[in-house]
């Protein structure tokens, strides 16, 4: 017996951005149906459809694409694999990291660029390491964005300071949040002001409000930020979100050791890494205006990071997440008995 | 007629029954549970939403307050409180059961899955606590050691490093000392804070300098099966599930994370009303001919770090690579 258990349907924004869509009760197909490409004459060779088959059939970041051709509504089909395309990913546990690429340079540059081979997506979440060069990231979780098939950048990272850049790397895509949420996140920037503002290398995690206790080893210089140095030993507070990767505190560190890497050459030994992890809110209430801050009940209190099993659909035209504004059903069946690989016998 | 002569053995005359089942079962495997060890439990009330908040008042400054008898009063201050919120999350597993394996099973099919169900709960209860302390927490990388990976194995120089950290921040052990006895091969254990650990790393926490391995301790009495070793200010609990993150090293291996932690640090929340439920639906309710019946299990769990000063922890590789 094969049932559907759900289905649901999204349009991609302006942006087109990945997808993660809950499947409570797991899912043996999954199919994609790209309604927006798939009334279109010529087609341009898009992805129209996508399937994913469970038990194993399907490898991690694949499936079988339907695409049109280049002229007419004549249909290809290919797995995403074969197509350098990102395919699908289901994830019914947190997952290990990827497979790994293996990348050639990581520059030095206010927004440090990576160079590798990838079918990665904007806004994915990746671990760096074996970095050559710049041993001192390596290990690190970052957000990337401007992504290529031959690069993308880090604008979480300012490396433009390091002694060299990355002559080679490793890199493996993790999942887009933690098991649980808030998290600790890697310090890469704290300037000397009477406002520190904080660079930390994932976007989007730290909320005005929040408040946080800082780990600075030696090896980053600026110790005086740790909680046992702190005036009256309180809890650091987010006093503005700067961007996706930069927030203000309520702290100043005009006075303190300037922030800074420790060199490549220090590893193994030099003591990594300077982090930020979360240590509840601080409310606030402006009579005057009626802006209450520090409440942001879905990400600040601990929770669940991510709904687990769920599927990965990439974005992208020729992954079955689809382009900007494309509206893209889906469907999860799932066998009631037996699975896959072994179904019950008839 | 003609009859068979020779010998009646099991070539012409096998067992009715090719098997019997054995007096009891076997054990079914289950990792050690120690993440819920030192860990608040708080209860959360029905009715009042799912998020609870714990609130705690941050000392007040120690500057100044000499009364100088001008009969000028000293600065008032406004005390701070820090409030941290965690949201009520539910967990259920489910086994569905056709009556012709209840029928045809040797005995007490569902007493069987009843206890696995059981252990199931308590089992995500406890990854549920691990996860927290794997993301939600900072660790250093232990350097100490000697397989130049970053981060190294364990040394005694990154356990006291941390040992600094929580006295530091003036975080409070949790397990009390151990009397010295009259016992050859012991020594006393002082009172100590929690470590919580992979089994993976077993061997290398026996290299540590000054490590006093669990039959070392003055006293077997109370101490917990989990428990492994004893360094520096820490007691160490291992369990097979501890948190690991699989080839993120400098040379790709496998790193650990080794939350350590002393009183307040971590709580978790259970509802009233909704706390390990297990429960039963009949064949007549879960099927249209009454053929199935189903096993339920359910708990609600909210879990937080109350206090990132008094948890610290280590990122470690093992001596040979894993």
């Amino acid at each position: 017996m094969f049932t559907i258990v759900t289905q649901g349907t999204f349009t991609q924004p302006s942006t087109a951005v990945n997808q993660y869509i809950p499947l409570p009760s797991g899912a043996d197909y999954f199919v994609t149906t790209n309604y927006t490409q798939m009334g279109l004459d010529p087609g341009t060779g898009v992805c129209v459809r996508g399937e994913w088959y469970g038990g194993g059939i399907t490898a991690s970041n694949d499936g079988l694409a339907w695409y049109k051709s280049n002229s007419g509504y004549g249909i290809n089909i290919n797995t995403f694999a074969n197509r350098s395309a990102a395919g699908f990913t289901y994830v019914n546990k947190y997952p290990a990291p990827q497979a790994a690429l293996t990348g050639t340079t990581i520059t030095q540059a206010t927004a440090a660029v990576a160079s590798v081979t990838n079918t990665y997506s904007n806004g994915d979440q990746v671990v760096i390491y074996n970095a050559v060069g710049m041993q001192q990231i390596s290990g690190m979780t970052f957000t990337i964005s401007s992504v290529t098939g031959s690069q993308f950048t880090l604008l979480g990272l300012n490396s433009s300071g390091f002694a060299s850049a990355a002559s080679s790397f490793m890199v493996r895509r993790v999942a887009p949040y933690a098991p649980v949420d808030p998290q600790f996140l890697y310090v890469t920037a704290i300037t000397q002001a009477s406002q520190a503002q904080v660079t930390v290398s994932q976007a989007n995690m730290v909320y005005l409000g929040q408040k946080l206790e800082f780990t600075i080893p030696g090896s980053f210089g600026m110790v005086q930020l740790n909680n046992y140095y702190l005036s009256q030993n309180l809890p650091v507070v987010v006093t503005s979100i700067v961007d996706a990767y930069n927030f203000t505190i309520n702290v100043n560190t005009t006075n303190f050791t300037a922030f800074a890497f420790p060199a490549s050459s220090g590893s193994p030994t030099t003591q990594l890494f300077a982090t930020v992890a979360p240590a509840g809110q601080s409310s606030q209430y402006n009579p005057i205006t009626g802006v209450q801050t520090g409440y942001n009940f879905q990400q600040l209190p601990f929770h669940t990071g991510q709904f687990i099993p769920y599927m990965l659909v990439p974005a992208g035209a020729q992954s079955p997440g689809g382009a900007a504004n494309d509206v893209i059903v889906w469907q999860a069946y799932k066998m009631e008995t037996g699975t896959i690989n072994a179904p019950v016998p008839s | 007629m003609t009859f068979s002569t020779g010998i009646t053995g099991i070539q012409n005359m096998a067992p009715e029954l090719p098997v019997q089942a054995s007096e009891d079962l076997l054990s079914t495997p289950m990792f050690n549970l120690i993440h819920s060890y030192g860990v608040d439990l708080h209860h959360a009330e029905s009715y009042i939403g799912k998020t609870t908040r714990m609130s705690r008042f941050e000392r007040l400054s120690t500057d100044g307050g000499q009364l100088d008898g001008s009969g000028i009063d000293p600065a008032s201050e406004v005390p701070v409180r820090t409030d941290i919120d965690a949201t009520m999350e539910i967990y259920g597993k489910c086994i569905v059961t056709n009556e012709q394996v209840i029928l045809w099973e040797n005995s007490k099919t569902l007493t069987k899955f009843t206890a696995l169900l059981g252990q199931w709960l308590r089992e995500k209860e406890d990854l549920l606590m691990r996860d927290l302390f794997s993301s939600s927490v900072s660790y250093i990388n232990c350097t100490g050691g000697l397989n130049g990976d970053q981060p190294s194995n364990i040394s005694l120089n990154d356990v006291n490093n941390i040992e600094n950290i929580l006295l530091g921040n003036d975080a409070r052990t949790m397990l009390q000392s151990l009397e010295a006895t009259l016992e050859f091969g012991t020594a006393g254990v002082r009172d100590a804070f929690i470590a919580l650990a992979n089994t993976n790393l077993c061997a290398d926490f026996q290299k540590v300098q000054g490590v006093l391995l669990k039959s070392a301790y003055p006293t077997q009495e109370g101490i917990r099966p989990e428990e492994y070793c004893s360094i520096s200010r820490f007691r160490i609990f291992v369990s097979s599930k501890a948190a690991r993150i699989p080839s993120i090293s400098l040379k790709g291996n496998t790193v650990y994370t080794i939350p350590m932690y002393g009183l307040e640090a971590a709580a978790k929340i259970e509802q009233n009303n909704y706390t390990a439920v297990i429960g039963y639906r009949p064949p007549w309710v879960v099927s249209s001919v009454a053929q199935n019946s189903e096993l339920y299990a359910k708990f609600a769990i909210a879990r937080a770090i109350t206090n990132q000063n008094w948890i610290s922890g280590l990122n470690a590789t093992t001596f040979m690579p894993s």
